[in-house]
């Protein structure tokens, strides 16, 4: 039973649904603690190199203060660390695309986030699992402050200062291999358009799959408008008013709009009369 | 503005969602869909849309169609009707009453006659209703029973309405009770107030009359009435007047003739002076004669109008909806009123001149009365319902002897005596006002007609009060008025306001549009004292309807030196008029009044007001109380010179004009700019503290190592804080932009750095690259330029699916890049072409928003949105004028924000008059269609029908509901605050918000909140902040720390963390305490899910574990991360339970 094991000292608590609850306080002198609840990383779905399973650890409920550096300063205490990952969500491994300058990294919200600790060896994990509940991780100590409040804006306002110059580099080299990226695909496209021609004996080669020799991709834009014209197609086709029937109902769908817009007006001022709109004063 | 619900109001958007679930309609299809006050779709069921219609519903349906508008508008009206019309319960209540109290008088007692000064007869504490000035009277009195009782005036004419039900019964004074000569010398008058005083001594011990008082017949107190209701619970509902007149046909109606005398001078001032053969020489006294007069009448006048009414089946409807009309005017009440009588009156002169005919329905009978009266100048050209011209006299004598001519069917009596010229224009105004908006298809003009209540602190740019009327007295004796005086009895207020009036509006000229006054309530005092003093009154208050182009002038030219004019000139202007010599070379007689800065200038007329009352009526300065800058101290800027920001907001559209030209004139970069566009609230006047140009202490602040940049210190005091202006700069299109999101943003960055080194290179201003946009630092500003591509947003749109297909799908980033590159700046050029026009607007706007912000609303109703709602007053102000003072706009915004009914309409705001009637219906009809998809506050733009994009994201329906309640209780507040100089004086009661429904508040330390002096309260103590006086350098220097507020990170942060289970409130306006509500659903347990784990500790109970927050531990986490700036966390336990 899970509760009457938190009771005990210098034990592991671990509740239902496999995970450990680990207490994190700020500083020394701080007189309430997080809960963190860790456990292996165990995902059937997900063979990454990224997350090893039987060396990665999933962490739940990191204050926003805990950086990368900081939780893997915190849990080296269990064994060396491999790498670090902080997520707002748990889910699985995102490529994100090209590589960016870090002044074109997207703001990451600032809120608690879990984790994946990828530990060198597997043995760290057991280790921490087995941490006793009421001994506490702490966060800011002497030897490494984290800074908060203050402190921590003044620095991130001095970082936020881009050299001109680091900056056009950052830009220029993205923009090389940007346009390196849509030259190879230009290449590639044009090697499509190629094989599709005629060879000199008057031969296609016939391949599979791509069937496209466009340069650019169809759109849903197009594809909607072609399904319009079909439809317009039919319906001018269509006679209207040719049979008694058709007559009739376009009168009576007429009776129908009005009936509607009578009980419409009927409503507003029945509305406005439970709400005593009329009193005027 | 008490506690509120505050609990409510952070629940979240799902539950609204769960309440607007509709009620489960009936199956037939019954339209029985209002049961909470909520407009939906009509739906009804194919059989009932389908059946084969009846003759007589087609007939309906076709009607409904065709008069569409007016329909509506026709059932509105009687509706309306309904609600004012009496009941069938209160006029059996109202017979009764009227029955016992005629028994009643019948048998009042006779009694031996007495002097007429005699009054020991009376005893029971009853006095007598009357200012016995002076005490001399001849004559001889007794009671004795009336002659008859009869029921007069509205009730017997059917045009009686709620609220407020008076019926009259006029008690006819026997013949031998006066005497043929008594009209003379007030002898009448006070017989028939001492008859009043018996009758009351003699009901006093009937039980079936309730509580007595005296009251006057509109206020004049020459004819007193007893105020009679009935005992018990209806006391309140009905009041039975008692007026006391004389026998029919005892006084000759010739005897009153406005150029007669009726009171002797050396009676009136006990002199004695006067030869008996000088009776030539004593002054007309008309408003005393039509005082008697109109006790003689009105027996005659309800035959004249029950035979009007006869003939005319709307008549009583017509009237009542004047009447209402009237009444939200507040002209309906009072001395010189536009009463109901009146109304009527009004209604049957148009029948007989057949301006309107007997067949009109009461819209159409309402229409043309307004009509008449606004086309009409009763002060110039009187009508009259005599029919020929007899023995009675002309309109031109009436003319003389009145202000207002309106004759009544006899053609002795003016039934506007009483009126001043200034009470009529005001109902001219309003007429021809409520024409304008009637067939206006885009404004709701049954509400704007006969709903809107029209308080004249509300209607009237600027208001100002005659506190001391005492004073009144010695106006009277400068302006040498004792003829007047007599004539009006004594009453001095009433004497001296006709030349007050005239004296304003000939010092005010061009400057007004109109000049209202208040109209002075009629007393009401219990039997058992004297009648009160004529100055035991209210304070006459006065209305002025500025000219926007003219009022704030400090100049007022007048004629050239040697002009005949010139004399006049003098004497109205006094030792203020100077000749002076102006540019084009005349030299003329000029009075200037100070004034340096707008709010200064805008507070000309009160300088002119009181200079005049001071130089002609004896009225000093301390007398007045003028009522037009109350709240400008709120939206002051700290300056030598006292300011509310225009023209700091003037200086920084000067800069930014002068950066878009230079923008516009860079040569040498790779593409041409095609648009340069402010999009910051400063650039459109609406900032509420707009930025000061600032020189900076470089002592005070670190040194970035690279680029020189100051940085702030953390053991010093935040640096003070620089808005950075934002400016848009779109380049031109090319094939060059990749069609690549990520490409985009370094190519902007790029562009960036090339403006930044074109600026610095050739105009020498400081500035700084980034990816997201440019800051250059000029005229001790900050402007934040941000290149934009006009294809971004469709770019961020587009995505390619697996399959190669290209898909077009709306997201927010887009949207948010639209909003800040395409439309935010349209809003901003649009606002500030709508300044141009009203130059108060952005006045309005800053005053709004201070009061969201102290109220700690700002993140609900942003920025835009407020701009917006105020901009929505001066477009669409029916029915009023647009605002023309700060104030009186403010007080509409309150009142638009607590009266607009944002459930079932939405909000409409037709910036450049770009919407048509079509489109109104359109937008209605969209809106209701889809209601509840939509925000909960809906505002329509030209640009926007269906979204409402500005208040999209916010307020919630709680944090709404919290507005428009805390909206209510501040004007509630403020109007009675600023109309009445008994209460406490301190307009910033309203700027103070209620922190008791708050759970936790987290408490800043004054030093690190940069805004501290913009608080509602500033602090006395200051801190050095960085900043210098002197001249500010226009180029160069090192860049200052741009846009740095601990609160934003602290707050942003916050919200980040915490943001599931807590509401974080903060007056953004230099608050120093940030509020925290728990949401309702915080504390409650959740499964143990590892999506749900955030700032929760885990409790486990047998195999199950849910998960509640850690409150010690959050609370000691908004101590952490805000390590420098909170001062204390006090958690306000009381409140709330774990």
């Amino acid at each position: 039973m899970a509760p009457s094991k938190t009771k005990h000292a210098n034990q592991a608590c671990v509740i239902p649904g496999g995970f450990t609850v680990l207490s994190l306080q700020f500083s020394t002198d701080s007189v309430a603690q997080h809960k963190i609840c860790v456990k292996e990383h165990r995902v059937r779905a997900e063979k990454t190199t990224q997350r090893p399973l039987d060396r990665t650890l999933f962490v739940l409920n990191i204050p926003p203060y805990c950086s990368e550096g900081v939780i893997k300063e915190l849990f080296s205490q269990f064994g060396p660390v491999q790498s670090v990952e902080l997520r707002e969500k748990p889910g699985s491994f995102e490529h994100s695309g090209p590589k960016l300058a870090k002044y074109f990294t997207p703001a990451q919200k600032r809120g608690f986030r879990v984790g994946y600790i990828v530990f060198q060896k597997a043995i760290s994990i057991t280790a921490v699992k087995s941490h006793p509940h009421d001994v506490p991780l702490i966060v800011s100590t002497e030897q490494r402050p984290v800074w908060t409040g203050l402190q921590k804006w003044i620095h991130q306002y001095k970082q936020s200062f881009a050299q001109p110059d680091k900056l056009q580099e950052a830009v220029d080299t993205f923009m090389q291999d940007y346009d390196k990226r849509k030259e190879e695909e230009a290449e590639r496209q044009k090697e499509e358009a190629e094989e599709q021609l005629e060879d000199e004996e008057g031969w296609v080669k016939v391949t599979r799959g791509k069937s496209g020799t466009k340069t650019r991709p169809h759109s849903e834009v197009s594809n909607q408008k072609a399904l319009q014209k079909e439809s317009r197609k039919r319906k001018r086709k269509e006679l209207m008013n040719f049979y008694t029937w058709q007559h009739r109902n376009t009168q009576k769908e007429h009776i129908a709009e009005l009936r509607k817009k009578f009980e419409e007006d009927k409503q507003r001022i029945a509305l406005l009369r439970a709400q005593r709109k009329f009193r005027p004063y | 503005v008490g506690p509120l619900p505050l609990r409510q109001m952070a629940q979240s958007e799902s539950s609204h969602d769960e309440e607007d679930e509709g009620p489960t309609r009936a199956k037939r299809g019954k339209p029985e869909v209002v049961q909470d006050g909520f407009l939906r779709p009509v739906k009804l069921s194919r059989g009932d849309l389908y059946k084969p219609p009846t003759a007589d519903e087609l007939n309906q349906l076709k009607e409904a169609e065709s008069l569409f508008h007016c329909s509506l508008l026709k059932m509105q009206m009687e509706e309306l009707l309904k609600e004012v019309a009496l009941s069938e319960r209160r006029k059996q209540l109202i017979d009764s009453f009227v029955q016992s109290v005629t028994e009643q008088l019948q048998t009042v007692p006779q009694t031996s006659e007495v002097e007429l000064s005699d009054l020991s007869w009376l005893s029971g504490g009853v006095k007598v209703p009357f200012v016995l000035v002076p005490k001399a009277a001849k004559g001889k009195f007794h009671m004795a029973p009336p002659k008859s009782v009869t029921i007069m005036g509205s009730y017997p004419l059917g045009t009686c309405t709620k609220p407020g039900i008076s019926v009259d019964l006029a008690v006819a004074i026997p013949a031998d009770v006066l005497h043929p000569k008594d009209a003379l010398n007030q002898r009448y008058p006070r017989k028939r107030a001492i008859y009043l005083a018996g009758l009351a001594q003699h009901l006093a011990t009937s039980p079936a009359i309730g509580a007595m008082r005296y009251s006057c017949l509109h206020g004049n107190r020459l004819r007193p009435i007893l105020l009679l209701s009935p005992p018990g619970k209806d006391s309140s509902s009905i009041t039975l007047r008692l007026h006391a007149c004389p026998p029919p046909g005892f006084f000759k109606p010739s005897r009153f003739h406005p150029q007669r005398n009726n009171i002797r001078t050396d009676w009136y001032t006990g002199l004695g002076s006067s030869q008996p053969g000088e009776a030539t020489s004593e002054p007309p006294t008309p408003h005393y004669n039509s005082s008697v007069l109109g006790d003689m009448l009105p027996r005659a006048h309800l035959q004249f109008l029950t035979a009007v009414s006869s003939q005319c089946t709307a008549f009583a409807e017509g009237v009542a909806l004047l009447k209402v009309w009237l009444r939200q005017r507040e002209l309906d009440q009072g001395v010189g009123c536009f009463s109901g009588f009146l109304g009527s009156m009004l209604l049957a002169y148009l029948l007989s001149c057949h301006r309107v005919s007997n067949t009109m329905t009461a819209y159409q009978l309402l229409r043309n009365s307004l009509h008449f009266l606004a086309f009409n100048d009763l002060t110039e050209n009187g009508i009259t319902l005599a029919k020929g011209p007899d023995s009675t006299p002309s309109l031109a004598e009436f003319h003389t002897a009145f202000q207002v001519v309106f004759v009544d069917p006899s053609g002795h009596l003016n039934m506007c005596a009483d009126m001043t010229a200034c009470t009529y224009k005001q109902v001219q105004h309003e007429a021809s006002l409520s024409l304008q908006f009637w067939d206006d298809p885009t404004v709701d003009g049954f509400h704007a007609l006969l709903m809107t209540p029209k308080p004249m602190i509300r209607t009237s740019d600027h208001v100002f009060q005659l506190c001391e009327l005492v004073k009144l007295q010695s106006c009277c004796k400068k302006l040498n008025l004792l003829s007047e005086l007599m004539d009006h009895s004594g009453n001095y207020v009433l004497t001296a306001l006709p030349f007050i009036l005239s004296l304003l509006q000939r010092g005010l000229g061009q400057r007004v549009r109109l000049l209202t006054h208040s109209l002075t309530p009629d007393p009401e005092w219990p039997v058992e004292s004297d009648a009160p003093k004529h100055n035991a009154q209210p304070p006459l208050s006065f209305g002025l309807l500025l000219n926007p182009e003219q009022a704030a002038s400090v100049l007022e030219r007048g004629p050239p030196a040697d002009s005949p004019k010139a004399e006049e000139f003098r004497q109205l202007w006094g030792s203020r008029s100077e000749l002076r010599r102006f540019q084009d070379g005349a030299i003329t007689e000029a009075v200037v009044w100070e004034g340096e800065t707008t709010c200064q200038k805008r507070l000309v007329p009160r300088q002119l007001i009181t200079h005049l009352l001071q130089l002609h009526a004896d009225i000093p300065e301390s007398c007045v109380r003028y009522i037009g800058g109350m709240l400008d101290d709120v939206i002051k800027v700290e300056r030598e010179v006292c300011s509310t920001g225009e023209e700091e907001s003037l200086k920084v559209v000067q800069s930014y004009d002068d950066l878009s030209r230079k923008l516009w004139r860079l040569e040498g970069l790779p593409l041409s700019i095609t648009s340069v566009q402010g999009a910051h609230p400063a650039l459109r006047y609406t900032q509420v503290f707009p930025p000061v140009p600032l020189k900076l202490d470089y002592s005070f602040f670190d040194r970035e190592k690279l680029s020189r940049s100051l940085v702030p210190q953390e053991v010093k005091p935040c640096p003070v804080y620089i808005t950075p202006v934002k400016v848009i700069c779109h380049m031109e299109g090319s094939g060059k932009w990749p069609h690549d999101r990520v490409a985009i943003r370094h190519i902007k960055a790029a562009f960036h750095i090339s403006l930044g080194e074109l600026l610095t290179q050739h105009h020498h201003y400081t500035c700084q690259p980034s990816p997201s946009h440019l800051d250059v630092w000029k005229d001790g500003l900050v402007f934040r330029i941000q290149v934009a591509y006009h294809r971004e947003p469709q770019v961020l749109r587009e995505s390619v699916s697996p399959e190669g297909l290209l898909i077009v799908r709306d997201n927010a980033e887009a949207q948010a890049l639209e909003m800040d590159t395409m439309q935010r700046p349209l809003l901003t050029s649009t606002l500030h072409g709508l300044q141009q026009l009203h130059p108060c607007f952005g006045a309005v706007c800053r005053l709004a928003k201070r009061w969201l912000g102290a109220q700690l609303f700002s993140d609900d109703i942003t920025e835009d949105t407020a701009d917006l709602l105020v901009a929505s007053l001066f477009l669409q102000p029916a029915p009023f004028t647009p605002p023309g003072s700060p104030q009186v706009g403010f007080l509409r915004f309150l009142h638009l924000l607590s009266s607009f009914d944002w459930r079932n309409n939405p909000l409409v705001v037709n910036l450049n008059s770009q919407l048509t009637a079509a489109d109104y219906t359109e937008i209605k009809n969209d809106f209701i269609a889809s209601r509840e998809s939509l925000p909960v506050m809906f505002m329509a733009t030209p640009n926007d029908k269906k979204v409402s994009i500005w208040t999209k994201q916010a307020p919630t329906v709680q944090m709404l509901q919290r507005v428009v309640m805390v909206a209510a209780e501040s004007l509630k507040i403020l109007e009675p605050q600023l109309m009445d100089n008994s209460q406490l004086q301190d307009v910033r009661v309203v700027m103070r918000p209620p922190l008791d429904p708050y759970d936790v508040l987290i408490h800043l330390s004054p030093k690190q909140v940069p805004l501290l002096s913009q608080a509602v309260d500033p602090p006395h103590a200051t801190f050095s902040r960085g900043v210098l006086a002197g001249r500010v350098a226009n180029t160069g220097g090192a860049l200052p720390v741009i846009d740095f507020n601990p609160v934003t990170h602290y707050l942003a942060e916050l919200r980040d963390a915490f943001g599931d289970l807590a509401l974080f409130f903060y007056d953004p306006y230099g608050g120093t305490v940030i509020a925290v509500l728990w949401k309702p659903k915080a504390f409650s347990p959740l499964p143990f899910k590892t999506s749900q784990m955030v700032a929760r500790r885990v409790e486990v109970s047998g195999e199950e574990a849910h998960t509640v927050p850690n409150v010690e531990a959050i609370l000691e986490d908004f101590g952490v991360m805000g390590q420098g700036l909170v001062k204390t966390v006090e958690p306000r336990t009381e409140r709330w339970v774990v």
